[in-house]
C-alpha cells in the first residue's frame, strides 16, 4: 500500500477553512468554478492555492517580509514551489542578478571617487567624461577637427556644454526610454560649431590657395533634401515623434503580451524609495499596482479589486523584477554607458554596411579625410576674398542664408564629414529598441512562472489522526 | 462583489459576536469593513493595571494578504500606552505588524498579543527615539519601517483555524 493511499490529504476533510481568506468549504459543497486546495505543511492549516499564492507573491516582493513568504505561519515549514521555470528565465535572472552586483560595485567605487574629489573635482570629471562621450558620439574626425584632446583649444561653450553631458545622460534615465534626449544636446551645440583655432588655421591655408579654392565653390548648402537628416530637424523632430511613436506602440505591445490593460491616468514612472535608500526605478508603463502591504504606496490602497488576476500577476511580476532592477549604481553606471554603447552600435552598423549597399546609402558613409583637408566652416565664403566683389544686398542675402544653413543643418566641416553621429544615433535607438523587448520578454517570462506556480501538497502523514475531521 | 478583505472582516466580526472577545479586550466600534476599533486593558498584576486603551485598526482592500494598520487613538485626551515599543503618537513597534504579518493572523489575534506585550512590560517608558520620530511620523505607521528587537517579535497567538466542524 502506498503512502499516499495510507495517509489522508487535504481532499479527504470534511470541512475546510483557508488559512488566508476564512472561507469554508465542505466535502459536500462543488463549488462552481472548483477552487484548487492546498495542505503545504505538516500542521493542519490548509489554504486555497490562489490565496496563499497571492499571500507568497505580495510577501516575495517585500524584502523584509522575502524571508517569511515560504515558511508556514504555524508550524515553520518551508513550502515548496512547483512552477514551470524555462532556462530562458534562469539565464535572465542570473545575468540580472550579476548586473546587480556590478552596479553595486559601481555605487561603491563611485562613492569613494566623488568623495575624493569633491568641488571642481566633480567639474573636471564631467568634463572630460563629457570630452569622452562626445568623441565616442561624433566620432574622432570630427573631434579632432571640433575640439581635439587640448582643452585650451576648446570653444568656451565647450565648458559649459561637455560637464552637463553627464548630467543630462543621467537625468535622461529618469523618463522612460528618452535615452536619446543628451544626443538632441549635443546635435544642437556641435554641428554649429567652428574648427579649433589651429586647425582653422590649417583649414585657411590650405582654401585659400587658389588651387583649392575652386573645388570649394561646387559643393551646396545643406537643406531638408540632404542625407542624413540635418542635426537639427533630426533632434527636434524626428528624435521626438519617433520616441512618441514608438513609446506608445511600445507600451501597446507590452500590454498584450502581459495581457493587461493600460489605465488612463495612471502614472507610468514612480520613483520608489527603497529599503536602504536606493533609488529605484519601475521598468514598465501604466501597468497597475495592486493595492498591496508595500507600505510606501498608500494611494493605491483604495483600488478596491485587488482580485483581478491577469493585472495582479502582471505587476507582481514588474515588482518582482523591480525589485532586482533596483541599485543607484546600476541606474547611473547604465546612464554613463550609453554613449560607448552607441558608438558600438554606430560601428557595428558601419561594418555590415560594407556588406549592404542599402545601408551603406541609409547611414550616408563617406570615406575617411586621412589626406584631404575638411570643408572650412562657411564653404567659400569663409573667407574674405569670396566676399570682395558682391554687392551690400547680395552680401545681406548671403550672410542670411549661411547663417540658416549653419543652424539648420551645421557648418559645412560637420556637413561634409563622414556622419559618424548618425549611425551612433541610429544605433543607439536600435539598442533602446532591443533592450526594451529583452526586459519585455523577461517580464514576460518572470509572469508565466509566476502563472504556473502551484504549491506542493503533502499528506497528513504525521498527523494525529484523530485531530482530524475526515469524511 | 465583495473584496476579500470584507468578506474576511465579516467572518472575524460574526466569529467576534458570535464568541465574545478575550478578557480585557472589547470591540467599541466596527461600523464598516475600513476602521475598527476596541478598547484593551492588562488584566490582573501588571504596570498598566487599571489603564484602558484604545486600539484602532485600518484596513486596505488587500486585508488580510496585507497587514492593517494598528495603533493607539491618542485623540479626546486619550494617551497611548508608556512602553518602550509604543510611541506617544499612538504608532507600534511590534513585528506582527510589519515583517512578520501572516494572513493566518487575525484582529484579535493582534488585539491579544499587543495585550501581553503590555502585560510582560518591566519598565514604563517611551522608545529612546521618541521624539524624533513623533515628530517626522507619517500619518499610517504602515509606511515607517522599524527596526524590530527584543523580546515581542516572537511573541505569538494563533488561532485554531483548522479542521474540526
Amino acid at each position: 500500500m502506498s503512502s499516499t493511499l495510507k495517509y489522508p490529504t487535504v481532499n479527504d476533510l470534511k470541512v475546510r477553512t483557508c488559512y488566508v481568506c476564512r472561507e469554508e468549504e465542505r466535502h459536500t459543497e462543488r463549488p462552481n468554478p472548483p477552487k484548487a486546495w492546498v495542505h503545504p505543511c505538516n500542521c493542519t492549516l490548509v489554504a486555497h492555492e490562489a490565496c496563499l499564492l497571492q499571500w507568497i507573491r505580495t510577501a516575495q516582493s517585500d524584502s523584509a517580509r522575502a524571508k517569511n513568504a515560504l515558511k508556514c505561519p504555524q508550524c515553520g515549514t518551508q513550502y515548496e514551489l512547483q512552477s514551470e521555470k524555462s532556462i530562458f528565465l534562469r539565464v535572465f535572472t542570473s545575468v540580472n542578478g550579476t548586473m546587480q552586483f556590478m552596479g553595486r560595485m559601481f555605487t561603491v567605487f563611485t562613492m569613494a571617487g566623488i568623495v575624493a574629489v569633491f568641488g571642481t573635482g566633480i567639474y573636471i570629471v564631467s568634463t572630460a567624461y563629457g570630452a569622452y562621450a562626445l568623441k565616442e558620439f561624433i566620432g574622432n574626425e570630427m573631434f579632432n577637427l571640433l575640439l581635439t584632446e587640448e582643452p585650451a583649444n576648446w570653444p568656451w561653450h565647450a565648458f559649459i556644454n561637455l560637464p552637463l553631458i553627464p548630467l543630462s545622460l543621467i537625468l535622461s534615465r529618469t523618463s522612460i526610454t528618452s535615452h536619446i534626449l543628451p544626443v538632441i544636446s549635443i546635435l544642437l551645440t556641435w554641428p554649429t560649431s567652428s574648427p579649433v583655432p589651429q586647425q582653422e588655421r590649417s583649414l585657411r591655408e590650405h582654401w585659400t590657395d587658389p588651387r583649392h579654392a575652386q573645388e570649394l565653390r561646387i559643393s551646396h548648402l545643406p537643406s531638408a533634401a540632404t542625407w542624413p537628416p540635418s542635426p537639427l530637424l533630426f533632434g527636434l523632430f524626428v528624435v521626438p515623434v519617433t520616441k512618441m511613436i514608438y513609446k506608445r506602440y511600445f507600451t501597446m505591445l507590452t500590454h498584450w503580451v502581459l495581457g493587461s490593460r493600460p489605465l488612463p491616468g495612471d502614472r507610468q514612472f514612480v520613483w520608489q524609495r527603497n529599503e536602504g535608500n536606493i533609488l529605484n526605478i519601475r521598468i514598465v508603463a501604466g501597468i497597475r499596482r495592486e493595492g498591496d502591504a508595500n507600505a510606501d504606496n498608500e494611494e493605491a490602497a483604495d483600488d478596491g479589486n485587488a482580485e483581478e488576476e491577469p493585472q495582479d500577476v502582471a505587476a507582481a511580476a514588474e515588482r518582482t523584477l523591480n525589485h532586482t532592477t533596483s541599485s543607484l549604481g546600476r541606474f547611473i553606471g547604465g546612464a554613463l554607458l550609453i554613449p560607448a554603447i552607441s558608438s558600438f552600435m554606430g560601428n557595428m552598423l558601419f561594418r555590415l554596411s560594407k556588406r549592404s549597399y542599402l545601408l551603406r546609402q541609409f547611414l550616408a558613409i563617406k570615406p575617411p579625410l586621412r589626406g584631404h583637408v575638411a570643408s572650412p566652416p562657411l564653404g567659400p565664403y569663409s573667407y574674405n576674398q569670396n566676399w570682395a566683389g558682391l554687392g551690400t544686398l547680395r552680401q545681406a542675402k548671403l550672410a542670411l542664408r549661411l547663417v540658416f544653413g549653419s543652424v539648420w543643418g551645421g557648418t559645412r566641416t560637420w556637413a561634409d564629414s563622414d556622419p559618424v553621429w548618425w549611425r551612433n544615433a541610429v544605433g543607439l535607438g536600435l539598442f533602446v529598441v532591443a533592450k526594451d523587448c529583452i526586459q519585455l520578454c523577461h517580464l514576460w517570462m518572470t509572469k508565466r512562472e509566476l502563472e504556473s506556480r502551484h504549491v506542493k501538497d503533502r499528506s497528513f502523514e504525521g498527523i494525529d489522526i484523530k485531530e482530524l475531521d475526515l469524511i | 462583489m465583495a473584496s476579500i478583505s470584507s468578506r474576511r472582516l465579516a467572518k472575524e466580526l460574526n466569529e467576534i459576536h458570535a464568541q465574545g472577545c478575550p478578557v480585557g479586550i472589547e470591540l467599541k466600534q466596527a461600523d464598516d469593513f475600513v476602521t475598527w476599533r476596541f478598547s484593551i486593558e492588562v488584566m490582573g498584576e501588571s504596570l498598566y493595571k487599571g489603564e484602558k486603551h484604545l486600539l484602532q485598526f485600518r484596513f486596505d482592500p488587500s486585508y488580510p494578504i496585507s497587514s492593517p494598520a494598528v495603533q493607539f487613538v491618542v485623540e479626546d485626551g486619550r494617551e497611548a500606552p508608556i512602553h518602550p515599543h509604543v510611541y506617544s503618537n499612538g504608532h507600534i513597534c511590534a513585528s506582527i505588524l510589519g515583517n512578520e504579518w501572516s494572513p493566518v493572523l487575525s484582529v484579535v489575534a493582534v488585539c491579544v498579543t499587543l495585550q501581553s506585550m503590555l502585560a510582560s512590560c518591566k519598565k514604563k517608558e517611551r522608545p529612546v527615539d521618541n521624539d524624533r520620530y513623533v515628530k517626522n511620523a507619517p500619518d499610517n505607521p504602515k509606511k515607517t519601517r522599524f527596526h524590530y528587537d527584543g523580546p515581542y517579535l516572537f511573541l505569538r497567538y494563533l488561532p485554531a483555524t483548522a479542521t474540526r466542524d
